[in-house]
């Protein structure tokens, strides 16, 4: 963990709103992996220098949201399947596909060369998950 | 951890000019409550009673499970308390207030006395007297704070630092908390500061308690409703206000029950809904004790 | 009773106050010089300068140990230590006498060795001189008596004179006692009944004093 989150004090939204928006940010973008443990309440707490009890009900939402877990005794973790606004995906799609297309240029292929690159790599993806769920 | 770090009870104060009225308070362990009230409320006295310092007429305190004022050198062994009015000794250095303190409290932390030095920016060598009160507030605080008492008791305890202290000091605070045993009280001027870091506020007024609650939820409670209403049209009937102001045909309404019903009652009272405004800690305690005093003279 | 917490006190007391002993011993040995140096107007001017030495010391220890820490508002400080007023008030009480008891002690044995050893004195002179060096001692209780309960400046400046004025008084008086203006003049050391009564009595009165003292300020409700 090593992204800092930051409150701001102009911000007139709640502070528990602001520290859920930045959480679901840092899980959308993969800087906060799923599975991998956040920090704790009180943790948090004392790095944002911000009451528990507002962390405390930014996570409760984020946990009703399903983008954490919460773990009986053992903190909480960014959830496997948060569901989270498919935007920034597409965001990052758009940015990758502008990535392939100049490669393409630059490597001298053709868009259909490139179309059938990107079935590849979709079937790659598709039979490495595969795998890995089977094991 | 359910246990109450203090308990006021039904407790009373008498002074010729005022008077300290049925105080009721209660203070997890582990969390920190903001105590907000303006001049002359009865901030301080409730903490002087708190610390044993003045004892209660009526009620009974129960501080970390000790009785109070009974077994005050006991509660206070496990006590750091820094009040505004409260001065260190100007001819000694601040190594020698250090010494002091750590021969009395056997959980002085000197790594932890040393790094806040820094952090401070004090230095131990210097005599009390040539400290500015910035550094001098600094300076009681990082005597309560190595102490590594259970319980902070403080009496404004920003007042008069500049921004970046202020900064440290709140960093600090919070860094007590990282321990869930360790509670803090702390009564201020400073709303912002109150917000930010508590997770209970209560609000003082003229010797009573008059409200008392989880932040969130005051935050959550009170609103602003600026409404539109038709020419003729009467103010809608809604639970909870205690303010009108704006004008007859643009009311602004504050309330301190706020559901997400009330605008579509708005809407079937005729009238249109603008803008619902959060409030500041420091709009909610104005309106709180503006909307009591209002009552009370009518 | 909490009595490392009352050592503690004392010691930070005794630390703030250093240099006002070491002043005070410095001017008693200066006046002791005075005393010692023969002459027989020197020997009375020493002995006043002596006493006065004496009597403001514990004129001033009253007041920076217990008004001025009332005053500086370093009396939360103390306060919101693991203390109840009554460890406060035992730790004032026996800092202020024994800080007191040093230059005190130094006036006694020197003012005793003079007499005893200096030639051209009558050794009768020394019962009459306990009496009034205990004397000394009542008086500096009372001002310590007071200070700790009135917690007023004034009334313990007040104090302080009347303590004073008790002094000169009781001079007088104890000097006109018979049986001890008979033994003033005498080559050797008489106590007479009346002198060891007076002594007792004076001691008594300090025991009464500062036990009164300390029952009254455990009752006491509020610190602030």
């Amino acid at each position: 963990m090593h992204s800092n989150l930051v409150i701001s004090q102009s911000d007139s939204r709640p502070m528990y709103l602001q520290i859920m928006d930045q959480i679901k940010q840092r899980v959308a973008i993969g800087e906060w992996a799923r599975g991998e443990e956040i920090p704790s309440i009180r943790q948090l707490a004392v790095t944002l220098r911000v009451s528990v009890i507002t962390v405390k009900r930014a996570y409760l939402e984020l946990e009703r949201e399903g983008v954490i877990v919460t773990q009986q005794c053992k903190g909480s973790i960014v959830a496997f399947d948060s569901g989270l606004s498919p935007r920034l995906y597409d965001e990052e799609l758009t940015e990758q596909l502008d990535q392939v297309a100049r490669l393409g240029e630059l490597l001298g292929l053709t868009p259909r060369e490139l179309e059938s690159r990107l079935k590849e790599a979709t079937e790659r993806w598709t039979a490495g998950r595969l795998t890995k769920e089977r094991l | 951890m359910n246990d109450l770090s203090v308990h006021f009870e039904g407790v009373s104060k008498k002074y010729p000019h005022f008077t300290l009225e049925n105080i009721g308070l209660e203070l997890p362990t582990g969390s920190i409550m903001g105590f907000i009230g303006a001049n002359g409320a009865g901030k301080s006295t409730t903490i002087r009673i708190l610390m044993g310092l003045v004892h209660q007429d009526q009620g009974t305190v129960h501080v970390l499970g000790h009785p109070m004022p009974e077994e005050q050198a006991a509660a206070k062994l496990e006590i750091g308390y820094v009040s505004e009015d409260m001065r260190l000794y100007g001819a000694a250095t601040l190594e020698w207030h250090m010494r002091f303190i750590r021969s009395i409290y056997p959980r002085w932390d000197q790594p932890y006395a040393e790094s806040l030095l820094q952090r401070f920016d004090l230095k131990a060598e210097q005599k009390i007297k040539g400290l500015s009160h910035g550094q001098r507030v600094k300076a009681a605080l990082l005597l309560a704070l190595a102490r590594r008492p259970r319980l902070l008791v403080l009496d404004e305890p920003t007042t008069g630092l500049d921004p970046v202290a202020r900064h440290e000091v709140l960093g600090e605070l919070m860094a007590v908390l990282a321990d869930e045993d360790r509670t803090i009280l702390f009564s201020s001027h400073n709303t912002l500061d109150v917000e930010q870091i508590s997770d209970q506020i209560t609000f003082i007024d003229r010797g009573r308690i008059i409200d008392s609650d989880d932040k969130e939820i005051f935050l959550d409670r009170w609103r602003r409703l600026r409404l539109v209403l038709p020419p003729d049209a009467a103010l809608p009937k809604l639970s909870g206000i205690v303010q009108v102001g704006g004008s007859d045909r643009l009311p602004v309404l504050t309330t301190n029950s706020f559901k997400s019903d009330m605008v579509s009652a708005c809407h079937n009272m005729g009238a249109t809904v603008q803008a619902i405004d959060n409030m500041t800690l420091e709009e909610i305690f104005v309106a709180n004790v503006q909307s009591r005093r209002e009552r009370q003279t009518v | 009773m909490n009595y490392s917490m009352v050592k503690c006190l004392m010691l930070k007391d005794w630390y703030l106050q250093r240099w006002t002993i070491a002043a005070s011993l410095a001017a008693g040995a200066v006046t002791l010089a005075i005393i010692l140096s023969g002459n027989k107007a020197a020997f009375y001017i020493g002995l006043l300068l002596l006493i006065t030495v004496v009597i403001s010391v514990g004129a001033h220890l009253a007041i920076s140990t217990m008004v001025l820490e009332r005053k500086e508002q370093t009396l939360s400080f103390v306060m919101s230590l693991p203390i109840s007023y009554r460890e406060y008030t035992a730790a004032k009480i026996l800092v202020n006498l024994v800080l007191f008891l040093i230059p005190w002690l130094a006036l006694v044995l020197g003012s005793f060795a003079i007499i005893l050893l200096a030639p051209g004195l009558p050794h009768g002179l020394l019962p009459y001189v306990a009496i009034m060096a205990t004397e000394i001692l009542v008086s500096t209780s009372f001002i310590v008596s007071v200070a700790l309960i009135s917690e007023s400046q004034g009334w313990t400046v007040a104090a302080i004179i009347a303590g004073n004025l008790a002094l000169n008084v009781v001079g007088y008086f104890v000097a006109h006692i018979g049986s001890i203006a008979r033994t003033m003049g005498e080559a050797t050391v008489q106590w007479s009944p009346a002198g060891i009564f007076v002594l007792v009595a004076e001691f008594a009165a300090i025991a009464l004093l500062l036990g009164f003292t300390f029952f009254l300020q455990s009752r006491k409700k509020d610190f602030l």
